[in-house]
């Protein structure tokens, strides 16, 4: 495999909402290009309210694309599928399950949670370090807890495209830290089925840095690309890489590039000015 | 009785606040100590008052005659037949409310046409005391079993189907997305992730429709009945039989506290899990 396979193709994707009582159209994302290869972990960092979380969506199926291809496998995504599958920012957990029946929920709804699904769900209990907590019910969890939990039911189903929408925001900072270094390990250690391709969107410069393999930046609402980062780190990444030099100087070249396209005033018109280096 | 009372519309998620455990339990003891000695007291002011002669207790009964005239009853079977008569009523018309109204409210909770069309008219039989109609519905309905069933329907109903509409209503978005994304089928979503998020709207629901349907019991068996308790209290003080009425009402007591702390338990024990911390 010299030339990994292009699994999401994004291409001059716009979407937006329509609001019934007004019936005007607020863009959320305008033009986006760019696309995601197979076994990549990419991650998508903008400024707050700038439309990530709507790009998200569009890709997870449950907001439709106005304009553009939005391709999964060559197929353009119209909907919700089992080929893919979203954490959640806020856990959402069904608190009248306990963490196995949560975890279990998509293959149980998939009608997939035979022996080969509940062994899954054992491995995956194991896998995210919830091992003697199944029979727990959510309000007994942490947040970094729920949050595990969460990503595991999300894996259970063996998606193509795990897609996670800012996972770790509501934590506390030494938990994020955990948490992100936790996604790694069980990123790498996941390999069931054919190996995870991952979106993952943050408004947090260094979390984006320290998990992806290439960082795509979006300006503030409504979202345009302004360039795709490759993060050069080897992997697998530890804390310690958050030190090194190379790592800062990314994350500082990221950070400027939010800063300088998130200063309150701008006008949609300086549109034009942008540079698009696609990856 | 503790057939809850809440203004239309404003049904709050039935949250119950789990502290500590050890306070807990030792709050409960205390409270259970506390209510023995309060009804010790009121109970022992009223023998008291009667073997004093400062009430008559031809008229007002007293614990002592009210508990002998019960101990008579049991031992004589004869409070058998009008408790089942008004235990039957209640549970026939509860099932016709359940059955009735749970879907109904679920339906209405999740279209907001329905829920439009129905809102005010839900509300206005909610807040109308049925026991305004009871002359009418003697006229349309008799007196008969029919009559009787049809005011425990209308008490019992309404308070129900308030719950489930706002229970179906405050489903939250959250979790019809999680069903979304895994592409749950219609079916399994009301199942799975509706129902179970609705029930302690549900069961909430039917502790407050269980308190109503025996009080719509009682008024129709004083009003129109020819068995069952309320029948029987309504017989027993018109012959001057205060003893034996007073052990009637005891009764009708004994059965509202176990009915809605019977529901209670029920909405402990399966929607344990929405106790906040």
């Amino acid at each position: 495999m010299n030339q990994p396979a292009q699994k999401l193709l994004v291409g001059d994707v716009t979407l937006g909402y329509r609001s019934a009582r007004t019936d005007s159209f607020s863009l959320a994302c305008d033009g986006l290009s760019f696309d995601v290869a197979e076994g990549e972990f990419v991650a998508i960092v903008g400024p707050s309210g700038c439309g990530k979380t709507s790009f998200l969506s569009a890709v997870a199926g449950l907001l439709p694309v106005t304009s553009g291809r939005l391709e999964l496998n060559g197929e353009q995504i119209l909907g919700p599928s089992p080929d893919r599958s979203l954490v959640f920012q806020q856990a959402s957990l069904f608190p009248w399950r306990t963490v196995e029946a949560n975890i279990a929920f998509g293959l149980k709804a998939q009608q997939r949670l035979d022996k080969k699904g509940k062994d899954r769900v054992a491995g995956l209990v194991e896998l995210v370090g919830l091992s003697g907590k199944e029979g727990k019910y959510p309000r007994e969890l942490s947040g970094g807890m729920g949050q595990r939990v969460n990503l595991a039911r999300a894996l259970a189903t063996d998606p193509d495209l795990l897609l996670l929408d800012e996972p770790f925001s509501a934590l506390d900072a030494q938990t994020r830290e955990v948490m992100q270094e936790e996604l790694t390990r069980i990123w790498q250690a996941d390999r069931t089925g054919k190996g995870k391709t991952a979106v993952f969107v943050t408004h947090d410069v260094p979390e984006a840095v320290f998990l992806a393999d290439r960082v795509v930046v979006f300006s503030d609402g409504p979202a345009r690309l302004l360039e795709v980062v490759e993060v050069d780190l080897a992997r697998p990444r530890d804390a310690a890489v958050k030190r090194s030099a190379e790592f800062q100087a990314i994350s500082d070249y990221i950070l400027r590039l939010v800063m300088s396209r998130s200063q309150p005033g701008r006008r949609a018109s300086d549109h034009d000015s942008h540079t698009t280096v696609a990856g | 009785m503790t057939a809850t009372q809440l203004s239309p519309g404003s049904v709050r998620p039935p949250v119950r606040t789990a502290g500590p455990r050890p306070r807990r339990t030792s709050g409960r003891h205390l409270n259970l100590v506390l209510g023995v000695v309060g009804l010790a007291v009121v109970l022992g002011a009223w023998q008291l008052c009667a073997v004093t002669g400062i009430v008559d207790p031809n008229f007002s009964s007293s614990p002592s005659g009210a508990f002998l005239a019960l101990i008579e009853s049991v031992g004589s079977g004869a409070i058998w037949a009008p408790l089942g008569s008004t235990l039957s009523i209640v549970a026939l018309g509860m099932a016709i409310s359940v059955v009735a109204g749970i879907p109904a409210g679920l339906l209405i909770g999740r279209n907001k046409y329905l829920h439009g069309l129905t809102d005010p008219l839900i509300s206005i039989m909610y807040s109308v005391p049925y026991v305004v109609f009871l002359p009418m519905l003697i006229f349309w309905f008799g007196i008969e079993m029919n009559a009787r069933l049809v005011i425990v329907v209308w008490s019992s109903l309404f308070p129900l189907l308030i719950n489930v509409i706002a229970g179906s209503r405050n489903l939250d978005p959250a979790y019809t997305q999680v069903s979304r994304v895994y592409c749950a089928s219609r079916l399994y979503t009301l199942r799975a992730v509706a129902f179970p998020a609705t029930l302690p709207y549900i069961l909430a629901g039917i502790r407050q429709a269980v308190g109503r349907a025996l009080i719509g019991a009682i008024v129709a068996e004083l009003f129109m009945g020819s068995s069952g308790l309320g029948y029987q209290v309504q017989l027993q003080t018109s012959n001057f039989a205060m003893d034996e009425a007073m052990a009637s009402i005891a009764v009708i007591a004994v059965v509202a506290i176990v009915l809605t702390r019977g529901v209670g338990h029920l909405e402990r024990r399966f929607t344990f899990w929405s106790a906040s911390d």
